[in-house]
């Protein structure tokens, strides 16, 4: 009886605790219309940069080859479809959950946080082969490429000043960032499956 | 605009107008900053609106809400963190009115509805999601159905929570 008078308090605490923020209804139909257009134009502008991407590479490809840019052209294609690829290989599984439970959520979370995980470890890899794809092909043309350094010597090394700059701080690190960022958020998915099994409640 | 998505925002503003009060009080076992709350709230309306589209009607609408909405509460916690922030910090505006006249009354209900909420706020995420939904009314049965556990485990989970609730609370058992 006493648990029960405690629960009654409890609820007429609880539900007295508050009412719906003003405007609440047109709020959220704003936000939803906001975010359908946002959904619609990402979705374009990745088409777009996808095709882009492929025109810029197939058009390189009929341009002279001083440099292989037919080598270069035909690598960028490749990295696209690879990293397309391996993108929807893993996200496999990971749309939506089988059932809509708090459990097969926090699942769902889990395998997605893991796919991420992978994709920004192969990310690593795949811009350690690109380096050395490009560097491989720089030193197959030397014979062109290096008369071009020669007779430019400054453009060149701005070029391979930007080349530098954007593999390692911005994409390096901030791959590195990101993977950390993923391993935290992993160990807290893991800590709330952990507290749902029981194991760590008290 | 469509049949389809005509039925879909009647149906959705039925819920929003159903549901509301329920959605932003358990938006307050999540987050105590009122700006931030609203926030909550408004993203789980958002994720309805995005599952509704696929609700067939596998369980009732009740239980199909509070899925949603604890879902959406748990990935709020994850990125927010540090998660608890103690209740002190409610503004004026979300105290609700109390319409009895005394003030020694109404400042000890509020008084004891802080604690309440800052102690939900300090359990752990399942331990919150058990009581918020017991305190919602819930039964078992939809307990579980939320969760996604058997209805037994609810009944040992409740235990613990409640427990942990009165720990919280200071309350000798």
């Amino acid at each position: 009886m006493i648990e029960d008078r405690e629960l009654d308090s409890w609820r007429e605490q609880w539900s007295s605790v508050a009412e719906p923020p003003a405007e609440f209804q047109r709020k959220v139909q704003q936000r939803i219309k906001r975010q359908e257009r946002r959904f619609v134009l990402g979705n374009l502008l990745s088409v777009i940069a996808f095709l882009g991407m492929l025109l810029f590479a197939v058009l390189l490809r009929h341009q002279a080859t001083w440099m292989g840019t037919g080598w270069w052209s035909t690598g960028v294609i490749v990295l696209v479809f690879v990293s397309a690829a391996y993108r929807i290989w893993f996200s496999r599984g990971t749309w939506r959950p089988q059932t809509q439970s708090t459990r097969a959520f926090v699942e769902l979370w889990h395998k997605r946080v893991t796919a991420r995980i992978r994709l920004l470890r192969i990310s690593i890899y795949l811009s350690l082969g690109w380096i050395i794809f490009c560097a491989v092909l720089t030193a197959a043309n030397w014979a062109t490429i290096g008369q071009e350094v020669k007779a430019h010597p400054e453009e060149w090394t701005a070029l391979l000043v930007v080349c530098v700059l954007m593999q390692y701080p911005v994409i390096w690190y901030g791959v590195v960032w990101l993977r950390r960022r993923k391993l935290a958020e992993l160990n807290e998915v893991k800590k709330i499956m952990d507290e749902m099994d029981g194991k760590s409640l008290p | 605009m469509s049949e389809h998505r005509h039925a879909l925002e009647k149906q959705f503003d039925r819920i929003l107008g159903e549901y509301g009060a329920a959605i932003s009080r358990l938006a307050f076992s999540y987050e105590a900053v009122a700006s931030v709350r609203e926030e909550l709230v408004q993203e789980i309306a958002l994720a309805i609106w995005q599952a509704l589209a696929h609700f067939r009607g596998e369980c009732s609408e009740r239980t199909f809400v509070y899925r949603i909405a604890h879902n959406r509460g748990l990935s709020h916690v994850w990125r927010r963190r540090p998660p608890h922030q103690p209740l002190e910090e409610l503004e004026e505006s979300d105290q609700p009115v109390d319409p009895r006249p005394h003030p020694e009354e109404q400042a000890a209900r509020t008084d004891q509805r802080v604690r309440l909420m800052s102690a939900i706020q300090s359990l752990p995420v399942t331990h919150r999601q058990m009581i918020v939904l017991m305190l919602e009314g819930l039964s078992h049965a939809e307990i579980a159905e939320v969760m996604g556990i058997t209805e037994n485990n609810v009944a040992v989970r409740l235990t613990r929570a409640r427990k942990a609730l009165k720990d919280a609370l200071g309350v000798r058992s």
